[in-house]
C-alpha cells in the first residue's frame, strides 16, 4: 500500500551530502532507511540491556532468563505449537485495531470487548447440544455478535453524541469486565452448575467446543493460527484493494474530503469500530477455546491478551504485515514466562520486557517526527 | 543588534545582506543556481518570480531554515554562518511568513509574548504592543482574540511579532495575498516608515507585479532558481517585468490579470476592442443548473455565516461571487460540498431539491467543487496521485467492489497528460506535489466528473502566473461547454476578467449584482466594502 506515512517515507535524504551524491529517489530511500534500521536495532538492543540489568541487580543472570525464555516458547519440545497457538488470538486482536486505525478511529477496549467474547463463546459451547464444528462456528459467531454490539455502542454514542471513542471503548471494558463477573454469579448465564471452588467459575467446556489441532512437526498447533491468518489476509485485502476500504482509508486520512466524497463517517467509521469490536469478539473465541486459557470461563480468562493485542497493532505501525511477527514476539513472552521459574526470576520479568520493547520501537518515529518538524517545511517553492 | 546599527553607521554602500552564488538542490531539482542578492539599508528590494521560481528557498535560507549546498552569506560585509532561525535572528533578520502563526484562542498580547523565556508581565506586554502599533500606525488592539480578528489584522499581529525584536533586516514573504486592496495599501505605507525612516532593510518577496512596481525601490527577479534580471524600480515597466517573470512576451489578458495589471483588465471593461476576448454574454434563457435559495448557515455561536443568501447560476454561464474573504464564502462552498447543515433555505441543482443532509448528495447530483482549501476537503495528502483522482468516483473504476489499480492507473495517466500534471508518477504520494500540481490534481477530477455546476473557490490563490493563466483557460473552456460556474474569489481582478456575471458578498447576503458589461469599478469596490451603492 502507498498510503500509510511510515517512518522510511520520511526524507531522510535531505542533507546536503545525500542531496549531491548521485542516483534516483529510490536508491536514496533506500539509503535513508539504513539509519531508521539501525535505530531500531539500536533501541532495541538498549531496552535489553536494561531489562538484563534489571535481572542482574535483582539477583537473575540475564544468560539462564533470555535461555529460560527460548525453552518455553521455542526450543523445547512442542513449544513454539503452543506459542503459534496463543499468537492467533494477538494477531486478531491487532488486525481488528488496525481497521479501526485505518478509519481514524482509536479502539482501546479490546480487552474488555475479548472478555465478553469468551463469555459468548463459553455460554454458547457449554450449552449447544450439536456437533463440534458446528457448535465452534456458532460460539465464535457469539462472540463476535455480542463484541461487535459493545463496539457499536461505543460507535452509536460517537456519531449520536460525540463521545470520543477513546473514552467509551475503554470505559466500556469496564462494564464489560462488571457484567461477565454477574455472570459468573447465576447459573443460568456462566456459572457451573456445580461449582466446588470457592471463586466463581463457569461449566467446563466439552470436547466438542474445543478447538482441534493439527501435527506441525511434533507441535500440536491450533487451528485457530489458520483462522488469524485467513483474518489478517482477508482484512488486509479488504483495507487494501476493495471500495469500502479505500473509503475506510480515506475516512481516516481526510474526513472532509471523504464526506464529501459520499463516505458517511457514521456508516463506515461506525462499522469499522464494530468491525473492530467482532475481531475482538473472535479472538476470545479463539482463546477460549484454544486451551491455554484453561478449560472453563473464569472472571480473568481474558489475561491481558486484548492489551497485547493492542500493543501488537501500535507496534506494528497499523501494518497487518507487521503484525504477523509482532504478534509472534509478544506470544513468545508470554509463553517463555512460564519457564522462568527455574531461574528464580520473577515471571512477570516478561511484562517487563514487553513494555520495554514498546518504547523501544516508539523512539524511532519519535526521533523522525522530531526530525521533520526542525526541518520545517519540505521541498522547493 | 550592535552589528547591524554598526553597518548602517558604516557606509550604504555595504549591503546590509549579501547571498552570493547561492545554491540548493532537492534532489534532481534545483531551487537555486548561484543566487547572487544584495540588500541595502533604507531600500525596500522586490524578489519577484513565478511560484517554484526559488525566491521562498532563498529568503528560508536567509533566515536559516533551509542550509544552502553552496554559496556564502554576509551581514554588513562579515561573513555569517545562519544555522537555525535563532542565529537570523541574532543577526537581526527576521521573517513575516506568508502563512501566519498566531494561536487563535489566544489574545494579541499572549501571542506575541509566546516562546519568550522571561516571566509574563501583561501590563508590559501589552503596553509594548501598543506602543509598537502606535508607532507603525498598526491599530492593533492587544487585548482583543486572535480569532475575532481579519486576515490584515492578523498579519499586524505577526508583524508586531517580528519587529518587537527590532530587527535590521526584515523579509516578507507574499504579504498581501489574503490582504484587501486597502490593507494592502496600508501595509506599504508601514514598510516606507520602517525603511525610510528607521533605515531598516527589507526584501518583499511576491508574484505579483503592480505591488513590486508599486512599493519597492529596486527589484531582483527570478525564474527556474536563477536571476534573470535586476533593476531600480523607476526604471522597470509592468511590460517589462512581466517578460521577464514568465519568460516570454505576455499577451494573454489572464495572464495580465494573473500579474496584477488591473489597469489592462479594467481597459478591458470599458473599451470595446477584442470582443472575442470577452466573456460573452449568456442568454437569459439558458436553464439554471444551480439555485440556492434563502440559505442561511450557522456558526457554532449561533453567529449567521450564511444569511438569506440566493444566488443562481445558468447553464454555461460563470458568476463571479467578489468580497472580503470573511464574508460568508467558506460557509457557502462548504454547505455546496455537503459539510455544513443549512439552518434554512434550499439547494435546487437543475430544478431539483437536493437532500443536503446526506454526504457527497451534491457531488453525487452533479456538483464539481474546487475548494478554496484544497489540504483541507479536496484531497488526501497521503494517498497517490491516481488515488486522488478517483476517490469522488470509485464505482467507475471497481467491480464486485474490488478496485482495478490496472483502470486507476490508466485513469491516472490519461488525466495527468490532459491535465499537464507534474509528478514523479501516479503512485507518488499526493503530499509530494508543488500547490500548482495539487490544485490541478483538485481540476482534473472535479472536471472530468463532468458535473452541471463547478463551484471553483478561490481557484488560483497562491499559484503562479503560468498556473494562473491555465486554470482561467480551463474555466473558460468549461463553461463554453455548458458547465455553469460559480467562481468565489476575493480577487476583483479574477472575477472581472472571467465572470459574465459579477455579484458581491458582503456578511452572508448578496449585497449587489452586476452584468458584466456594467461592470463599475468604484461601486464594485464600494459594495465589497460593504458600502450600499
Amino acid at each position: 500500500m502507498t498510503s500509510s506515512a511510515t517512518p522510511n517515507a520520511i526524507p531522510t535524504a535531505t542533507s546536503p551530502l545525500d542531496a549531491r551524491a548521485p542516483g534516483n529517489a529510490r536508491v536514496r530511500r533506500v539509503a535513508g532507511a539504513l539509519p531508521i534500521a539501525g535505530q531500531y536495532l539500536m533501541s532495541i538492543a538498549v531496552s535489553l540491556a536494561l531489562c538484563a540489568l534489571l535481572v542482574e541487580v535483582t539477583g537473575g543472570s540475564p544468560g539462564k532468563v533470555l535461555s529460560a525464555l527460548l525453552d518455553g516458547s521455542v526450543r523445547s519440545p512442542g513449544s513454539w505449537g503452543l506459542t503459534l497457538s496463543t499468537a492467533a488470538p494477538l494477531l486478531v486482536v491487532a488486525a481488528g485495531t488496525i481497521v479501526a486505525a485505518k478509519a481514524g478511529l482509536s479502539n482501546i477496549g479490546q480487552e474488555g470487548q475479548l472478555l465478553l467474547g469468551c463469555a459468548a463463546a463459553a455460554f454458547i459451547g457449554t450449552r449447544a447440544d450439536l456437533p463440534a464444528p458446528l457448535v465452534i462456528t456458532l460460539s465464535f459467531l457469539g462472540a463476535m455478535v455480542l463484541s461487535g454490539l459493545w463496539a457499536g455502542l461505543a460507535a452509536l454514542m460517537k456519531f449520536t453524541r460525540k463521545v470520543p471513542e477513546v473514552m467509551s471503548t475503554l470505559l466500556l471494558g469496564f462494564v464489560a469486565a462488571q457484567i461477565t463477573t454477574f455472570g459468573l454469579t447465576k447459573k443460568w448465564l456462566l456459572l457451573a452448575t456445580k461449582n466446588t471452588s470457592r471463586v466463581n467459575n463457569g461449566e467446563q467446556l466439552p470436547d466438542r467446543a474445543k478447538m482441534p489441532t493439527f501435527t506441525l512437526f511434533g507441535n500440536q498447533v491450533s487451528w485457530g493460527v489458520v483462522i488469524a491468518l485467513v483474518v489478517t489476509i482477508v482484512i488486509s485485502f479488504v483495507l487494501g484493494r476493495t471500495t469500502i476500504g479505500f473509503r475506510l482509508r480515506m475516512l481516516g486520512l481526510n474526513s472532509r474530503t471523504a464526506r464529501r466524497a459520499g463516505v458517511s463517517a457514521a456508516v463506515v467509521g461506525g462499522g469499522a469500530l464494530i468491525a473492530s469490536g467482532a475481531a475482538a469478539g473472535l479472538a476470545g473465541g479463539l482463546w477460549m477455546t484454544g486451551g491455554s486459557a484453561g478449560d472453563r470461563f473464569t472472571s480473568n480468562v481474558s489475561s491481558n491478551i486484548g492489551w497485547q493485542g493492542l500493543l501488537v497493532a501500535l507496534l506494528a505501525r497499523d501494518r497487518a504485515s507487521l503484525a504477523i511477527p509482532m504478534a509472534f514476539v509478544f506470544a513468545a513472552l508470554r509463553t517463555g514466562s512460564s519457564f522462568l521459574a527455574a531461574t528464580g526470576v520473577d515471571r512477570r520479568i516478561t511484562d517487563v520486557v514487553q513494555a520495554m520493547l514498546v518504547l523501544a520501537l516508539l523512539v524511532p518515529p519519535a526521533i523522525a517526527a522530531v526530525q521533520r518538524r526542525r526541518r520545517g517545511t519540505e521541498g522547493a517553492s | 543588534m550592535t552589528i547591524a546599527s554598526d553597518g548602517v553607521a558604516a557606509s550604504a554602500a555595504t549591503p546590509s545582506v549579501l547571498l552570493s552564488g547561492i545554491t540548493k538542490r532537492y534532489g534532481p531539482v534545483v531551487a537555486c543556481d548561484g543566487v547572487d542578492l544584495a540588500l541595502h539599508p533604507g531600500r525596500i528590494h522586490g524578489v519577484l518570480g513565478e511560484n517554484g521560481a526559488g525566491k521562498s528557498t532563498l529568503m528560508k535560507i536567509l533566515i536559516g531554515l533551509i542550509q544552502p549546498d553552496e554559496g556564502s552569506i554576509a551581514v554588513n560585509g562579515d561573513a555569517v554562518r545562519i544555522s537555525d532561525p535563532v542565529a537570523a535572528s541574532n543577526l537581526g533578520i527576521a521573517m513575516v511568513h506568508q502563512h501566519y502563526s498566531l494561536v487563535e484562542p489566544l489574545t494579541v498580547w499572549e501571542n506575541v509574548v509566546l516562546g519568550e523565556r522571561a516571566r509574563l508581565n501583561r501590563e508590559q506586554a501589552c503596553t509594548r504592543v501598543a506602543a509598537l502599533s502606535d508607532r507603525y500606525g498598526l491599530g492593533v488592539d492587544p487585548l482583543a482574540r486572535v480569532s475575532e480578528l481579519t486576515a490584515g489584522q492578523r498579519q499586524r499581529v505577526e508583524i508586531i511579532k517580528c519587529l518587537r525584536r527590532e530587527p535590521r533586516i526584515i523579509v516578507f514573504d507574499e504579504p498581501t495575498s489574503v490582504l484587501t486592496p486597502a490593507e494592502s495599501e496600508h501595509l506599504f505605507s508601514v514598510l516606507r516608515v520602517v525603511v525610510v525612516d528607521e533605515g531598516r532593510t527589507v526584501a518583499l518577496v511576491s508574484h505579483k507585479l503592480d505591488e513590486i512596481l508599486h512599493a519597492t525601490d529596486e527589484i531582483t527577479i527570478m525564474r527556474g532558481g536563477r536571476v534573470v534580471g535586476r533593476s531600480r524600480t523607476s526604471e522597470a515597466t509592468a511590460s517589462s517585468l512581466a517578460q521577464a517573470v514568465v519568460g516570454r512576451p505576455v499577451s494573454l489578458r489572464s495572464e495580465a490579470a494573473a500579474l496584477g495589471l488591473i489597469e489592462t483588465v479594467a481597459a478591458t471593461i470599458t473599451d470595446g476592442e477584442a470582443p472575442d476576448d470577452k466573456p460573452q454574454r449568456v442568454a437569459t434563457a439558458a436553464p439554471v443548473v444551480l439555485e440556492v435559495r434563502n440559505a442561511t448557515v450557522l456558526d457554532v455561536d449561533g453567529h449567521a455565516l450564511l444569511d438569506d443568501f440566493s444566488i443562481t447560476v445558468r447553464a454555461g454561464e460563470i458568476v463571479g461571487l467578489a468580497g472580503v474573504e470573511g464574508n460568508g464564502q467558506r460557509a457557502l462552498a462548504d454547505m455546496l460540498s455537503s459539510l455544513v447543515d443549512l439552518r434554512s433555505g434550499e439547494v435546487l441543482v437543475d430544478g431539483a431539491v437536493v437532500d443536503l443532509g446526506r454526504p457527497g448528495a451534491l457531488r453525487r447530483c452533479g456538483i464539481g467543487i474546487i475548494p478554496e482549501d484544497r489540504h483541507d476537503s479536496g484531497c488526501v495528502l497521503d494517498l497517490s496521485v491516481a488515488e486522488n483522482l478517483v476517490l469522488t468516483d470509485l464505482h467507475a473504476v471497481s467491480g464486485h467492489g474490488l478496485l482495478d489499480r490496472r483502470l486507476i492507473d490508466r485513469r491516472a495517466a490519461e488525466l495527468m497528460l490532459a491535465f499537464e500534471i507534474q509528478a514523479r508518477s501516479s503512485a507518488a504520494p499526493m503530499r509530494s506535489l508543488s500547490g500548482g500540481n495539487q490544485q490541478r490534481v483538485v481540476l482534473a477530477r472535479e472536471l472530468s466528473a463532468r458535473p452541471k455546476v463547478l463551484i471553483a473557490a478561490q481557484p488560483t490563490r497562491g499559484l503562479d502566473v503560468g498556473a494562473i493563466e491555465y486554470m482561467s483557460a480551463r474555466l473558460r473552456a468549461a463553461a463554453e461547454s455548458g458547465m455553469g460556474i460559480l467562481l468565489i474569489s476575493t480577487e476583483l481582478e479574477e472575477v472581472l476578467t472571467l465572470s459574465h456575471r459579477i455579484c458581491v458578498i458582503h456578511a452572508g447576503r448578496i449585497v449587489g449584482e452586476m452584468s458584466h458589461r456594467d461592470a463599475d469599478l468604484e461601486r464594485l469596490g464600494l459594495l465589497i466594502g460593504g458600502v450600499a451603492a
